[in-house]
């Protein structure tokens, strides 16, 4: 399984902090782009950044394997 | 006291400064940027900030861009101490100390990491105001 997480405002559209992914052989991150932005249209509007076990990422044919946490972000506005 | 760090708490800037002073007898310059939590925003008074943080990922960008400020303005020490979960109107939420051996090492430092911080560290602030909450969309 893979670790999905969502925090601040993508979390508030997803209405989740964390779900867990089944993994399939060959997965990439496209993959897993596009099941969740079929469930959760409006949280993928404000998606910007993604990171994979904690570095950020913009190769969307990244490889994905088992145990993996992904996380997808909005724009930061910490500070 | 970690140099970097995320926390629920207040910070005490005095505290900060003493340690960035105990680091070296070298530091002739020391900046800080205090960030605070406004009462009032685009049009609402404001009552409390909430911050959301992937904390792991957070710290670990907030620790490299200290890296990166001592090496790119030769600085002798910097700290930086970001609140999380929620402070209220009036409240401190982001520190920035700097020091260097003269004064504008330490001034273009301080705006630099405040700026990268902004930027580059996933926390998310949101406005609790009499009208609703609403997640912050940051200035350009």
């Amino acid at each position: 399984m893979m670790k999905i997480l969502f925090f601040g405002p993508v979390a508030e559209r997803v209405g989740l902090r964390e779900l867990q992914l089944e993994h399939r052989s060959g997965m990439v991150l496209q993959d897993v782009v596009t099941q969740l932005k079929a469930v959760y249209p409006a949280a993928f509007e404000i998606v910007c950044f993604t990171a994979v076990n904690e570095t950020q990422t913009r190769d969307m044919q990244q490889l994905l394997n088992d145990g993996d946490e992904i996380v997808f972000m909005a724009k930061f506005s910490g500070g | 006291m970690d140099a970097v760090r995320l926390q629920v708490d207040d910070f005490s800037v005095d505290q900060e400064m003493t340690a960035l002073r105990a680091t070296s007898l070298r530091i002739g310059g020391i900046a800080s940027f205090t960030g605070c939590a406004r009462d009032f925003s685009e049009g609402r008074d404001v009552m409390k900030i909430s911050f959301d943080a992937y904390g792991k990922m957070a710290l670990a960008e907030l620790n490299r861009l200290r890296t990166e400020a001592i090496e790119k303005f030769q600085l002798i020490d910097a700290r930086i101490v970001h609140r999380v979960g929620t402070v209220l109107a009036g409240d401190q939420i982001v520190l920035i100390v700097t020091g260097s051996e003269h004064r504008v090492a330490a001034l273009d430092a301080c705006h630099w990491l405040i700026d990268e911080l902004k930027a580059r560290v996933p926390i998310w602030k949101k406005e609790i105001t009499p009208e609703g909450d609403s997640w912050v969309t940051p200035h350009p």
